[in-house]
């Protein structure tokens, strides 16, 4: 019966530094999209490294993308932005933008919003 | 059922490349072809660059970085401002280069010339094991053949000096890495491979920024075209943690590109495959004028 009540109480301790591991690891999402898009920290988008938005002069840093302008008449249907962004080799086989859908760097839901916001420009 | 195990096996047994990003250069054949192919395709975005001016890499594509870079080699070269600079490498390296071994012997003895035009033919392919010797595996191979301790690869204060100061004995001369035997074959398309093969979490390859977005913008920085790259390292670099300047190998440089596009394990420096690829990287450069003792940013 001691025996019994020693693995128990093992098992609570266990359980218990389980779940304070998993609490320590989950970072909150970031789902603010000017952050997503303009910071170069782990789990945002860093678009603006090579993306320029040219309506915002200090938003201009990088060029190898194409700048974003347009982005309603460039993709009338905003999920063909969103499947871009998760992953833009479908569409361009030698691409060297990130495949955020697909290696998991942002979720679909900071996709998401991520998309409605470049959508304004 | 047995064809089909065949071919199992076979597909298991064929080395695992990373998927190649297939800009200028990669679908050639030969190491001729494939350089022709970057230089052709250089020459055609860059038609303002002319012959050796691709040793200055980005700083062909904006005055603003020419006129940084003056201040920053001025600050290199004057060892008041910065004790850790250009001057103590050589200085250093120097030392380390004529100073004789136990046994008498000296570097110069085991290169010829007493060292000059030594560097510039490396790395090269040791002819029977296969493996890429770089300049550096040079320099310890005339230490251990000598009975001395090898120098660490990584250590910027004795064989970072040494190789700055060896190197600047050949300054001048032109990269010339033959590609002929099958040995060297086999090792400059494993360099070619992993220069091609996209990586880490961006899906990146070195060929996506210095072939494919060469010259384009990305943070407010130029990114320098491949053709060039291989000819001023080690270079001097800024360096945040001493707010100056701190000397970085060619293989340290890899390192920090593979981080920055979120390659989880980079291939480290003095590996077999770093090798590789800087053996691939130095013929490209093929025809360039070594020039060490530069500030990069």
């Amino acid at each position: 019966m001691k025996r019994m009540i020693f693995i128990a109480i093992l098992g609570a301790l266990l359980l218990q530094g389980c779940k304070t591991a998993e609490q320590k690891e989950a970072k909150p999402l970031e789902m603010n999209p000017e952050k997503l898009m303009t910071s170069s920290a782990a789990g945002h988008g860093n678009c603006l490294a090579c993306h320029a938005v040219p309506s915002r002069p200090e938003l201009v840093a990088g060029n190898m993308g194409p700048p974003f302008i347009g982005m309603k008449a460039r993709f009338p249907d905003i999920a063909k932005l969103k499947a871009a962004i998760a992953d833009q080799k479908v569409f361009s086989p030698d691409t060297m933008m990130p495949p955020f859908g697909r290696n998991k760097l942002l979720t679909p839901e900071q996709i998401d919003v991520l998309a409605q916001y470049i959508y304004q420009y | 059922m047995k064809k089909f195990t065949l071919v199992l096996l076979l597909a298991f047994s064929l080395p695992v490349f990373a998927e190649p990003v297939m800009t200028d250069g990669y679908a050639e054949k030969t190491p001729e072809a494939t350089l022709k192919a970057i230089q052709k395709a250089s020459h055609k975005k860059f038609p303002e660059v002319k012959g050796d001016g691709f040793v200055n890499g980005s700083l062909n594509f904006n005055p603003a970085s020419v006129e940084s870079n003056k201040y920053w080699t001025a600050r290199m070269n004057d060892s008041f401002d910065q004790p850790e600079g250009y001057g103590k490498s050589e200085a250093e390296g120097k030392k380390l280069w004529e100073t004789p071994f136990a046994n008498g012997k000296k570097f110069a003895d085991c290169f010829g010339h007493g060292g000059k035009g030594a560097a510039n033919d490396f790395p090269k392919v040791d002819p029977t094991t296969g493996k890429v010797l770089t300049f550096e595996n040079a320099l310890n191979k005339c230490l251990t053949d000598n009975g001395e301790k090898a120098l660490d690869y990584s250590d910027m204060k004795t064989m970072g000096a040494l190789s700055v100061y060896a190197r600047h004995l050949s300054d001048g001369m032109r990269i010339n890495i033959q590609v002929k035997t099958d040995k060297e074959l086999a090792a400059f398309n494993r360099g070619k491979e992993i220069f091609y093969g996209r990586t880490g979490s961006a899906d990146q390859a070195c060929a996506h920024c210095h072939i494919q977005h060469a010259g384009d913008t990305a943070r407010t920085e130029e990114l320098s075209p491949v053709i060039g790259q291989a000819a001023h390292f080690p270079v001097y670099r800024l360096d945040k943690g001493t707010d100056g300047l701190k000397l970085v190998s060619l293989q340290e440089r890899y390192k920090g590109c593979q981080k920055s596009t979120g390659v989880e394990k980079p291939i480290k420096e003095g590996s077999d495959a770093s090798n590789d690829l800087e053996y691939f990287h130095t013929y490209i450069s093929n025809g360039m004028p070594l020039s060490t003792g530069v500030m990069r940013k």
